[in-house]
């Protein structure tokens, strides 16, 4: 992994976030996004620690520190393990991986926030169900320039070739 | 030979079994440090939120800029327009005073009268560094802090209406969560009528009011709604926006469904003012 790289990367996707996308009601999540990208394209101790990062610079720009860490690092890793099993190599896949993650952590985040006392919005449930979906539809297309920039080989991700 | 494949094997087991364990403590201590971020105190943690905001704040603005000019709703032109807006928020403020004042004369048969608005509170003028009006999230960031006497809950105004309170807040900035925020709750007082309800933002520039206004109650589009009284922190109501749809509610009809949207262009506003009540 090139984590300079990642760092660039991670960074970039947070600052266009808050920043750029933030003013837009439906929006992708791009650093859903690149939870699942380093989660299906790198090996499994690489895929924890840019999960709990990506959820870190997540919560930077969220309500409160602790909830996107902690959910976007367990669905990250679990997302790793099980792309041991079960190879996600084409793009409706990976759009359906997305958008399952999408939902899952951000319900968790939810129900992590509500421990912390955030208030969430009313319609909480819509808003995770259109940003999942977004990030689902953009998400598989930005999977290319994004191995591009971290010099990845997205074909040699198979099931049987995983490293351990 | 089958020894040293025997003891190779013995290696390769121990090198997955140490990866795998390694792998476990990492997950397990970054959990962890997630718990840890959970349950520290939110004046510790903000400091990771406001830092970032701090470093990265033109870029943040630039972006903000460039999607605001994108997607606006252009409801107004030019900043004459404007200039009438504050004018007709503080007359309805002024009303809404001299109201007020009125009715104390008559509940107190002629004692002292009631003070001018906001007399004796201190007003805080603050620079907008960022703002986030769409989704789920309505906040602005703002250069004022604790340093200035800034505290959590406080209200904000802008072109003389509220616009929201300060929800977090460091030593030199401090995160505004306007009344169109998903997450907003705001006692507010419709027209001139004495019905108090809770408003609730919903995003998209707008709040709704909760639906338990009987449809008896006189309520019309192009009615001002108030922010009501809160010791300590506003004294005399204040405007915070105008009832831009008023239908009966389609799960309820005997009860109306109110639209409000702020009684000023948010996504022009460039500075706000921070009222500190008792300073």
């Amino acid at each position: 992994m090139r984590w300079y790289r990642f760092a660039v990367l991670v960074l970039l996707a947070t600052v266009l976030q808050a920043g750029f996308l933030s003013n837009f009601t439906v929006k992708p999540d791009l650093l859903l996004i690149l939870l699942v990208f380093f989660a299906v394209y790198s090996n499994t101790s690489e895929a924890i620690i840019s999960s709990f990062t990506i959820g870190f610079a997540a919560d930077l720009i969220g309500p409160a520190m602790g909830p996107q860490t902690i959910s976007f690092g367990l669905f990250g890793t679990a997302l790793a393990y099980l792309h041991q099993v079960i190879a996600i190599r084409k793009m409706p896949y990976q759009a359906l991986v997305i958008f399952a993650t999408g939902i899952l952590a951000g319900t968790m985040v939810h129900l992590l926030n509500l421990l912390k006392s955030e208030p969430g919005p009313a319609e909480i449930y819509s808003d995770i169900f259109k940003a999942a979906l977004y990030s689902g539809i953009v998400g598989p297309f930005l999977f290319l320039p994004l191995a591009w920039w971290m010099r990845i080989k997205t074909n040699r991700f198979r099931r049987n070739r995983i490293m351990r | 030979m089958a020894w040293k494949q025997g003891t190779f094997r013995t290696k390769n087991r121990r090198k997955s079994l140490l990866d795998s364990l390694s792998r476990q403590m990492l997950f397990t201590w970054l959990m962890l440090a997630g718990f840890i971020l959970i349950l520290a105190p939110q004046q510790w943690t903000n400091k990771f939120q406001f830092a970032f905001l701090r470093i990265f704040r033109w870029p943040l603005k630039i972006g903000n800029d460039i999607s605001l000019a994108s997607s606006t709703q252009q409801q107004f032109t030019d900043s004459s327009n404007q200039t009438i807006i504050q004018y007709k928020n503080h007359i309805a403020n002024l009303e809404q005073n001299l109201e007020q004042a009125n009715q104390k004369i008559n509940q107190l048969s002629g004692l002292r009268n009631r003070f001018p608005m906001l007399k004796g509170a201190k007003l805080i003028p603050a620079d907008i560094s960022t703002v986030t009006i769409g989704g789920t999230q309505a906040e602005l960031i703002i250069n004022r802090g604790t340093d200035e006497g800034l505290a959590s809950n406080q209200f904000v105004i802008a072109d003389n209406s509220i616009v929201g309170t300060i929800a977090e807040v460091s030593n030199r900035i401090a995160r505004v969560k306007l009344f169109t925020d998903k997450s907003s709750n705001i006692a507010v007082q419709v027209g001139k009528s004495e019905v108090k309800r809770v408003m609730q933002g919903v995003g998209n520039y707008s709040a709704k009011i909760i639906p338990d206004i009987p449809t008896t109650t006189p309520v019309k589009a192009g009615d001002q709604v108030f922010a009501c009284k809160k010791p300590g922190l506003l004294d005399v109501p204040m405007i915070i926006g105008t009832v831009t749809q008023c239908k009966k509610n389609d799960r309820q009809p005997s009860v109306w469904d109110i639209t409000v949207q702020p009684a000023c262009d948010i996504t022009k506003i460039e500075n706000v003012t921070v009222i500190i009540m008792n300073p």
